[in-house]
């Protein structure tokens, strides 16, 4: 069963994925980052396209079922994580501060949902 | 009042003209010249000293990049360049060699080329790759008109040595034919190879003293090792030194000098560090005494007869040549200056000697080390050992790392367990040894830095463990099927009854099975032998992921030290250059280059700014990481 859910912060994490996408790709090429052909780039990289995706499914299907909204709320969190601590050990402040922001959207996001839900919940009760 | 303010003003006049003048009288003391650097080792003393004193630790986090240059010669794969090259900053040029045996001449301020000299032609190195570790200088002492009064000097890895002129980089043709010397010409013996001349040679008045680099791990008998001294002007060659002696030639060979040398330019003394007899890791069949092998020789400059040698390493069946040039340093001990050298080595001692004698200044004691179980083999039963200055490397193999163990499901401590381990020189065996100190040092050769003021002595060290197995000669053919190497670190040592093995101690996923740091920096007090301090140096870099600080990072190459405190270098993993205060080791600047700065930089002062250029080449052994980046940092205007 599909329900609406919160698209706030979203855009903050598709905001994010396409810092950290650019500067992966400007690291990856720039012999003046210390990270050219760098597999740990890469690696972010991916991780942000699969953010990407993800804050893009958020955004743009407001409509879905718990499972899908658990599974976008979590893998969103980890990659987050994940992208956070191989910014740290890349020494690339600019990783850090873009998952910083993707944190934000996460927390206003996650935050909204449960904002909504509880004045669904409250109409509701309120029928009743 | 008049009066008393000139004596005030004459006194302050006094006293700042002695602030002022100390620190040139020190280093000018021994008459030599720190405003430029016209050898390898920043001069033919090895010191890597620099009177420049712009830059300072006050201000060095200022130091901006001035200017960068590709030479173009940068490859990987089958064609890998190797490039170490120290540039040299004289005749108000910096010259450098490239791997693919070309010299760049360029404006010290600009980095606007003036000329490229390319040694056409000469693109057939036999197994040693393209390597370049740098050119050599020579001017002569009373310039007569015409070109060739001073000479650039580049060699090849197929034995080619070319004199260019130094100020408009054609060919020098008085020198051997049409401006080249093959030195291959006096390889007589056991000529399995060409021999490499990636290390450019030492230079005494009109005397070019000349090493080359072999492959001897590959045969039994070989090329013996040689020293050639051959004519600045014309490549005519003086004489020859034999560390091999005659009799053992069938039995051995290399022990050949692919290092730096030294030279003691007020003696005429040149200090030569030899590396091992072939086969590298089994010496069965050259038990015999080689007193010149794995030893510093003390030979004159002029007719290369041996003055004095010291044997470090008895009967070297670990590959720890001798890799460095001795640096010169005049101790001030019990009262008495001792003309003296400092001979940094793999194994990450500080051999002391009186440069004049070769007697130890502080104490070499010869300890008992364990026996080989090898059949044929007889590890010697003693070797020197240096107390003091204290080691750069520990006694004792580093435990395992429980990292490491931890995610490679203890294939760390397995392994171990299966190997000989009694710390050093341990002896190759067949089961497998561990080898700490093993041939990758311990301090490699840059060598270390020296402050001639203060006799502080800067050196990077590394702590690599690696395993050392004998293949019995029916297996070993069976894997090397008619070749000199296999894959997996295997070499023939054709000719012995063993192959050899050698293989660094890292897990499944390539880390280290010991416990860091892989690499530290280190500074001394060579007046007393004391250690003034020891730092992790460097950052181990793997998939562009930093390592911690504490973890230090394996390092290729050597620092430089200036009047002002500082000292720059590159040599990490991490394609980081960086300065360090003297005196504490703390690191004061650090700035990304292409590739880790393998060489020694060079610091300058032109035109009023002091410069500090770097040589970002890379090393296969460190990472993968190549480049073809000279660059220069200064302050900004």
């Amino acid at each position: 069963m599909t329900q609406r859910h919160s698209t706030r912060g979203a855009s903050l994490i598709v905001l994010a994925s396409l810092i950290t996408i650019g500067i992966c790709v400007y690291d990856y090429y720039t012999p003046e980052t210390g990270l050219i052909g760098a597999g740990g780039v890469l690696l972010v990289a991916g991780a942000a396209v699969l953010m990407l995706l993800a804050a893009l499914a958020m955004k743009f299907m407001p409509h879905r079922g718990r499972c899908v909204q658990l599974f976008l709320i979590v893998s969103i969190l980890l990659d987050i994580i994940g992208s956070s601590v191989a910014g740290y050990f890349l020494e690339s402040p600019v990783i850090m501060a873009a998952q910083a922001l993707a944190l934000l959207g996460w927390l206003i996001n996650v935050i909204g949902d449960a904002t909504a839900r509880s004045i669904e919940e409250d109409e509701v009760e309120d029928h009743d | 009042m008049k009066t008393t303010t000139k004596k005030i003003a004459l006194a302050a006049l006094g006293a700042a003209a002695a602030a002022l003048a100390l620190p040139f009288a020190a280093a000018a003391q021994n008459g030599l010249n720190y405003s430029i650097f016209d050898a390898f080792g920043g001069n033919q003393e090895a010191q890597k000293y620099s009177t420049a004193d712009q830059i300072t630790p006050a201000n060095v986090k200022n130091l901006k990049k001035a200017w960068e240059i590709h030479t173009g010669d940068v490859d990987s794969g089958a064609k890998s360049t190797t490039w170490g090259a120290t540039p040299l900053f004289v005749n108000n040029t910096v010259y450098v060699g490239t791997p693919k045996f070309r010299i760049f001449a360029v404006e010290p301020d600009t980095g606007k080329t003036k000329w490229v000299y390319d040694a056409k032609g000469d693109m057939t190195p036999e197994n040693q790759g393209f390597k370049n570790r740098g050119v050599a200088y020579w001017q002569a002492a009373a310039p007569a008109a015409g070109r060739c009064q001073k000479i650039v000097y580049l060699g090849t890895v197929s034995g080619l040595l070319h004199a260019v002129d130094a100020n408009d980089g054609k060919r020098c043709t008085g020198f051997g034919k049409n401006g080249v010397v093959d030195v291959n010409q006096w390889s007589t013996v056991n000529h399995k190879f060409k021999l490499g001349l990636p290390q450019p040679p030492a230079v005494y008045k009109d005397t070019l003293i000349l090493g080359w680099a072999g492959l001897d791990w590959v045969y039994k008998t070989e090329n013996p090792g040689t020293v050639f001294g051959i004519d600045a002007r014309t490549g005519a060659l003086k004489w020859q030194f034999d560390i091999i002696p005659k009799h053992l030639e069938n039995q051995t060979g290399t022990a050949n000098v692919w290092a730096s040398m030294s030279v003691d330019t007020k003696t005429g003394l040149v200090f030569v560090p030899t590396s091992s007899p072939s086969p590298n890791y089994y010496g069965g069949d050259r038990k015999e005494e080689m007193p010149y092998a794995t030893a510093t020789v003390a030979l004159n400059a002029e007719t290369g007869q041996v003055v004095w040698s010291r044997q470090l390493i008895h009967h070297d069946i670990w590959d720890l040549d001798i890799n460095s040039a001795p640096t010169l340093v005049d101790i001030k001990k019990d009262g008495q200056v001792i003309p003296a050298l400092v001979q940094a080595t793999k194994q990450g001692f500080l051999f002391v000697l009186n440069r004049n004698t070769g007697e130890p200044v502080y104490p070499i004691e010869e300890r008992p080390y364990p026996a080989s179980d090898v059949p044929g083999e007889v590890a010697a039963k003693t070797q020197p050992y240096v107390p003091l200055p204290e080691p750069t490397v520990a006694d004792t193999t580093p435990p395992v790392s429980k990292l490491a163990d931890l995610a490679s499901f203890g294939e760390c401590s397995r392994w171990k367990a299966r190997l000989r381990d009694e710390g050093r020189f341990t002896p190759p065996s067949v089961r497998g040894s561990i080898a700490y100190p093993a041939t990758v040092g311990g301090v490699e050769w840059g060598g270390g830095a020296l402050d001639p003021t203060t006799n502080t002595y800067v050196v990077n060290s590394d702590s690599v463990v690696q395993v050392y197995t004998l293949i019995p000669r029916g297996e070993a053919d069976k894997i090397l099927q008619g070749k000199l190497r296999a894959a997996g670190g295997i070499s023939s040592q054709e000719g012995s009854p063993y192959a050899f093995k050698l293989e660094n101690f890292l897990n499944m996923w390539g880390m280290p099975c010991w416990e860091p740091p892989y690499g530290t920096l280190s500074s001394y007090d060579l007046d007393t032998g004391k250690l003034n301090w020891k730092k992790p140096f460097g950052q181990v870099q793997k998939w562009g992921f930093y390592m911690p600080e504490s973890w230090g990072s394996v390092t290729i190459g050597a620092p430089v030290i200036t009047k002002s405190g500082l000292v720059f270098i590159g040599a990490s993993m991490d394609s980081r250059v960086r300065a360090i205060d003297l005196k504490t080791g703390d690191v004061l600047w650090k700035h990304i280059v292409h590739a880790p700065a393998v060489a020694q930089p060079v610091t300058y002062m032109y035109k009023g700014k002091q410069y500090v250029v770097f040589a970002a080449g890379g090393n296969g052994i460190l990472t993968p990481r190549l480049s073809d980046q000279l660059v220069a940092f200064a302050l900004p205007n």
